[in-house]
């Protein structure tokens, strides 16, 4: 259900305004919105020096952030301690910034020392390779080239070899190295004083010699590749020294820790004081609370402010803005919330659609599912989720709603009589109790069921619209109410024309349509009769879990027949799991996208009204 | 020759259906795709819109069934 909101008016001395915001801060559910607007009343705004503070704080809290995203939150699992009560601004400020400098410079230089690792770690193949060479040295005189062949160009090594036998007279040395990516590279010796003439051969074959990297072009091979290789070395040592800078800067980083708490409680309030109106010699200040808080509200406010600071409830009538939304349900429905919290908040004053989403959406999961086997794997993983999350996570919810969904998974189950398909009547001699989803008569039965679980979805979903729409559209609750009643006619009309309710009530059925008719057009305009369509269609919609379910049930069985067919028991018994594997992550995948599509759009179209105001109260800062 | 036109029918009747999921389908996911690289938060919202025209495929499939078990297949 949507709680319910009182609009509070707060007023008083000005003077007091900044003590009764800081008050409001520490009761923490007040949700200020702006007062109304009077004559007398100008709308609160900030001084030049509380804007310079402004500008100062959002400046600390830039800088503190891009600081803990680049080195790290100091002492990650602790919670940051709770601010002072004088901040020291100015202080903080300067360590802010500094502190923002020196892990900018230290993330700069760490990239440019992984870069440069990454660069020289291409050649590190070929140093590999002729290591030996340039560790020893090569001869004075003697001038070394690197070359890379294409893969595939294998042959040119005996073209070239050709040419220098030529052009050297076999005074040259050449070696071969294959590269992983199936380059051939080739190291050639050669006397410095051919070395003019082998670049011209070289140049002439069209052959590509290695680039050497930034800072050491210029530098002859045999002088570039010892220092690369003495670099490369070096690397590991500097990074690890810039991984201690930073492990000592984030523990200097404790002393920022309760910054952002304080900068985002003295923002909030100077947001407060813009929420504010005051006159001369007096403030205004407005919002929402729960209703049940309201109470405490007047009485602590006296307590913490003064007897000078009065509240009042607003009455309904004089709402300038439309209230926040706090969805609170029992304990049992709460994980489904999540669900509904995908699509925009239900306006203030409309239904929450959490409860039904609690019963329905489980119950059409277990009609899809229907396994007992699915059903046992599905509840554990439910319950292993529940053990490793923390309670008002998401995870936490989601596990939740895994075990609502296998126990009604279980429930079907047991009522269909399967067991990872037809393992539970082969094994166990399970019966089925109500319906055999095998069998070809009961999945017609089983598509009544489900259309007819339709009928009634969807008909409540029409009498929630009515109830919805009754205080504020009245005309449009009269539709909706016609429109329900009209599709409970059809339904009466078809199942007495099918002969399952007495024939002699379909003309009186068929002479209530008609008189309605007009009326739903009356009340609802021409498109009545496409929306009345639109629903019948919408209710014919809930063949899917009919369909869903076969589909599921079907693969199940074959899962067990192609394992038996295989004629090795282990391969059997390996096959057949992965196949069941595939259907349970198929059965846990597709009757969750389409139970959720069965709310959103069949039962979620006929009443729900989005464009809620999330409640946002006036509070302390916490980390999420 | 009987079975024949009864199997070809209830194919057909998933056929035609399933082909048009999937052209719908194929229209669907890069909308949705670039939606979701501006509004993560929408992913919710896309499942289910892709999820929209299986109802083709769905009804598609109880028809094909009816029609193998009016056949008596």
């Amino acid at each position: 259900m949507i709680l319910r909101m009182s609009r509070a008016r707060v007023l008083g001395p000005r003077a007091l305004l900044p003590r009764t915001l800081e008050a409001l801060q520490d009761l923490g559910f007040v949700h200020l919105s702006a007062p109304v607007s009077a004559a007398a009343l100008v709308r609160g705004s900030l001084t030049p020096r509380e804007l310079r503070l402004e500008r100062q704080l959002r400046r600390i809290l830039d800088d503190v952030e891009t600081a803990v995203a680049l080195v790290g939150r100091p002492q990650a699992s602790a919670a940051p301690p709770a601010p002072p009560a004088a901040p020291p601004w100015t202080a903080w400020a300067r360590s802010a910034r500094r502190t923002r400098r020196e892990a900018e410079r230290l993330q700069a230089r760490t990239q440019a020392l992984g870069e440069e690792r990454a660069l020289l770690a291409k050649y590190q193949e070929v140093m590999t390779a002729f290591g030996g060479l340039f560790q020893r040295g090569v001869a004075p005189g003697v001038r070394a080239y690197l070359v890379v062949l294409r893969a595939g160009q294998g042959t040119s090594v005996e073209r070239l070899r050709a040419l220098l036998d030529v052009a050297l007279r076999k005074d040259y040395e050449l070696r071969t190295h294959p590269l992983a990516g199936g380059e051939l590279v080739l190291l050639l010796l050669v006397p410095v004083g051919k070395a003019e003439h082998v670049e011209r051969l070289l140049a002439e074959s069209a052959v590509e010699q290695v680039p050497l990297p930034r800072g050491y072009e210029g530098q002859s091979l045999t002088d570039a590749l010892p220092r690369m290789v003495q670099r490369l070395r070096a690397i590991p040592a500097e990074l690890e020294e810039l991984a201690a800078r930073r492990s000592r800067m984030s523990e200097r980083m404790a002393a920022l820790a309760p910054a952002p708490a304080a900068i985002h409680d003295r923002l909030g309030q100077l947001e407060g004081l813009r929420l504010s109106a005051s006159s001369a010699h007096a403030f205004v200040l407005e919002g929402w609370v729960p209703t049940t808080n309201l109470p405490d509200l007047i009485v602590r406010l006296a307590e913490r402010v003064g007897p000078e600071v009065a509240v009042e409830e607003l009455a309904a009538e004089q709402w300038t803005a439309e209230a926040p939304v706090v969805l609170q349900n029992p304990r049992l429905f709460r994980p489904f919330q999540l669900l509904v919290g995908t699509l925009p908040l239900p306006r203030y004053g409309t239904i929450d659609p959490t409860p039904f989403v609690a019963i329905f959406f489980p119950l059409f999961f277990g009609l899809m599912v229907g396994d007992v086997g699915y059903g046992l794997v599905l509840a554990l993983i439910g319950l292993v989720l529940r053990l490793r999350s923390r309670p008002s996570t998401p995870l936490r919810a989601i596990s939740e709603i895994a075990i609502g969904c296998a126990l009604f998974t279980l429930v079907f189950g047991v009522l269909f009589g399967e067991f990872f398909g037809d393992l539970g009547r082969r094994w166990f001699a399970m019966r089925p109790l109500v319906l055999d989803r095998e069998e070809p008569r009961d999945i017609v039965s089983f598509l009544g069921l489900c259309v007819a679980l339709g009928l009634v979805h969807v008909v409540l979903g029409l009498a929630l619209g009515v109830a919805s729409a009754f205080r504020g559209h009245r005309r449009q609750a009269v539709g909706r109410g016609l429109s329900a009643l009209m599709i409970l006619l059809i339904a009466a009309a078809l199942l007495a024309a099918l002969r399952v309710l007495p024939h002699a009530l379909l003309t009186p059925v068929v002479v209530a349509l008609l008189v309605l008719f007009p009326l739903l057009v009356a009340a609802e305009g021409l498109v009545a009769p496409v929306e009345l369509l639109s629903t019948v269609g919408n209710i014919l919609s809930y063949a899917r879990i009919m369909a869903l379910g076969t589909a599921s049930v079907m693969l199940a069985v074959i899962a067990n027949r192609l394992a038996g067919a295989v004629g090795s028991l282990a391969v059997g018994v390996v096959f057949g799991l992965l196949f069941h594997l595939v259907n349970f992550m198929l059965a846990m995948f597709s009757p969750t996208i389409h139970g959720l599509r069965l709310h959103y759009v069949e039962f979620f179209g006929r009443f729900y009204s989005p464009g809620g105001v999330q409640y946002r109260p006036f509070r302390h800062w916490r980390t999420t | 020759m009987q079975i024949f036109w009864i199997t070809l029918s209830a194919a057909v009747a998933i056929a035609i259906p399933t082909l048009a999921t999937a052209w719908a389908q194929s229209r669907i996911g890069p909308a949705a795709a670039a939606s979701l690289a501006e509004k993560p938060e929408l992913s919710t919202t896309v499942i289910v819109m892709l999820a929209i025209p299986e109802t083709m495929s769905i009804l598609g499939f109880v028809v094909a069934m009816f029609i193998m078990l009016r056949a008596g297949g």
